[in-house]
């Protein structure tokens, strides 16, 4: 008898999940835009849903001490893009440098950097973490992405994705739970002053709860689709793209 | 098939077979074996590519290491040209969680089915300063205690499974998601607990070089106690067993 009530017990908890799946967190939430095949695809999800359970409160990645900052901060990969759009923005000190925000939001519209500093900002001092094992403190001041989206009328409801394109020819898609944490920001400042060029000048993303290759630099364009389909090979960013994980929590 | 095929190695006289393994501890021993190399293999693809350990929070290239593979004859980018990073990430964290849900279902299997109790936990009297003194004096003679009493374990082995299945293998599945900044931001304790991220990297790589050793000194063991014999009790379950089991000499 007790066998049957723990076994029914069982049985309703599969809905109740299903049902914490729903709420405010969509299959996106859970599983990388495209699983890949066999054990790497069943790790990729194991991985991305354990991750996304465990911060299903939306927890703050740890912010450290002002003493714990490196300065100056390491740069890494691309420090200048050889791209001549990019080059004259440098030279113009970024004053004609505009970030377009098109796809699924309410009102697509652009921003200049003096309009993204205006809007409320964030000043976190969060360790970046690179995939390759280095890690490095920075106090990285921005305004968050959900902000930025909102000046723009905010997401539809058909929204999925946040595609992010830079100069370096770089791109990546985000789901929304990641779009919406406080600590997503889209950064100009870094250690007090302006984002250096080596650092992702004149606006660079942080995600704070994943790896250094999804932080890109060198911003250029905001996009919000649907699905990552017609993006590159499809897997949802350029890293995936190139077999990383997607998803670039550990 | 494969008990044919082993127990055609012709038994000595006076010798008979006796199952010394369960299903249970064969399948998820062989699962592991796999799941083992392929995280060691990629883990040392992960290190290459960036061949320098670090103390605290903090650690990058020109940052004061506390190992360098350069002053070890290595060079960054010759180590850079044989690890790759992409390949060892995508199979170190395919097979470390073959590796946790293959230890999961080990741990439980085996709590179940009472086999901790019965042959893992040491009994009282081998505890005793006396028996270890022998048993080790034993060991470093290389009279292997498993040669003489197939299907139980000595002292030092249980303890030392028991050391690795609960203290080991937890500090090393704690100090690899210390290094992940999705799991620190669920448990930020982890940073703490090992003292930072390039801590516990560090640590997860001492932890790999003390664990080859463990597996090293393991080889030995089953060569001590008889090479075959172990294999293919670990494979089939069965193992000769001498009718002089009995008495040790």
């Amino acid at each position: 008898m007790s066998k049957r009530i723990s076994r029914r017990a069982w049985l309703t908890s599969v809905p109740a999940l299903g049902g914490l799946l729903v709420t405010g967190c969509s299959r996106e939430t859970f599983v990388p835009p495209r699983v890949r095949g066999g054990l790497i695809g069943a790790a990729d999800v194991l991985t991305m849903s354990t991750n996304r359970l465990l911060l299903s409160g939306q927890q703050l990645a740890r912010e450290y001490a002002r003493s714990d900052v490196a300065d100056p901060f390491p740069t890494w990969n691309q420090t200048n893009p050889r791209n001549e759009e990019y080059q004259r923005h440098l030279s113009e000190g970024f004053r004609n440098w505009r970030l377009p925000i098109t796809g699924l939001v309410e009102r697509p519209r652009e921003l200049s950097l003096d309009e993204i500093r205006s809007l409320p900002a964030r000043t976190q001092i969060t360790a970046h973490v690179c995939e390759q094992g280095w890690s490095a403190i920075g106090e990285w001041t921005g305004a968050p992405l959900q902000r930025v989206l909102e000046a723009a009328g905010g997401v539809t409801a058909a929204a999925r994705y946040v595609v992010i394109d830079t100069f370096d020819r770089w791109y990546e898609g985000y789901d929304l739970f990641e779009v919406e944490h406080p600590q997503t920001i889209l950064a100009y400042g870094l250690n007090g002053r302006a984002l250096p060029r080596g650092n992702g000048a004149p606006l660079r993303l942080r995600v704070e709860r994943q790896c250094g290759y999804k932080n890109l630099k060198f911003l250029r364009s905001i996009q919000v689709v649907d699905s990552m389909a017609g993006f590159g090979r499809g897997t949802g960013g350029i890293n995936s793209d190139f077999g990383f994980h997607w998803f670039a929590g550990v | 098939m494969m008990d044919g095929a082993l127990t055609s190695e012709r038994p000595r006289p006076g010798a008979d077979t006796s199952t010394v393994h369960s299903y249970s501890v064969r399948i998820c021993h062989w699962i592991n074996v796999v799941a083992c190399a392929y995280l060691l293999l990629s883990g040392v693809h992960i290190f290459l590519d960036f061949p320098e350990l670090y103390w605290g929070n903090t650690g990058y290239r020109g940052y004061p290491a506390a190992f360098r593979l350069e002053d070890w004859g290595l060079s960054w980018d010759e180590a850079g040209a044989l690890g790759d990073r992409r390949w060892g990430r995508n199979y170190h964290f395919t097979f470390a969680w073959v590796f946790l849900l293959n230890g999961l279902v080990y741990v439980g299997w085996n709590l179940y089915s009472t086999h901790f109790r019965n042959r893992m936990l040491p009994a009282r009297d081998e505890l005793t300063v006396a028996h270890l003194r022998t048993e080790l004096r034993d060991h470093l003679r290389w009279r292997s205690h498993t040669r003489n009493c197939v299907g139980s374990y000595g002292t030092l082995q249980k303890t030392s499974y028991l050391i690795l299945i609960f203290v080991f293998v937890p500090l090393m599945i704690l100090t690899g998601i210390a290094q992940s900044p999705g799991f620190t931001a669920a448990m930020p304790a982890l940073l703490d607990l090992f003292g930072g991220r390039q801590s516990a990297r560090t640590l997860h790589t001492i932890g790999t070089v003390a664990l080859v050793l463990f597996v090293a000194v393991h080889l030995l063991e089953i060569a001590a106690a008889g090479f075959f014999n172990q294999i293919r009790s670990m494979i089939t379950g069965k193992s000769t067993v001498s009718i002089h089991s009995g008495t040790r000499k």
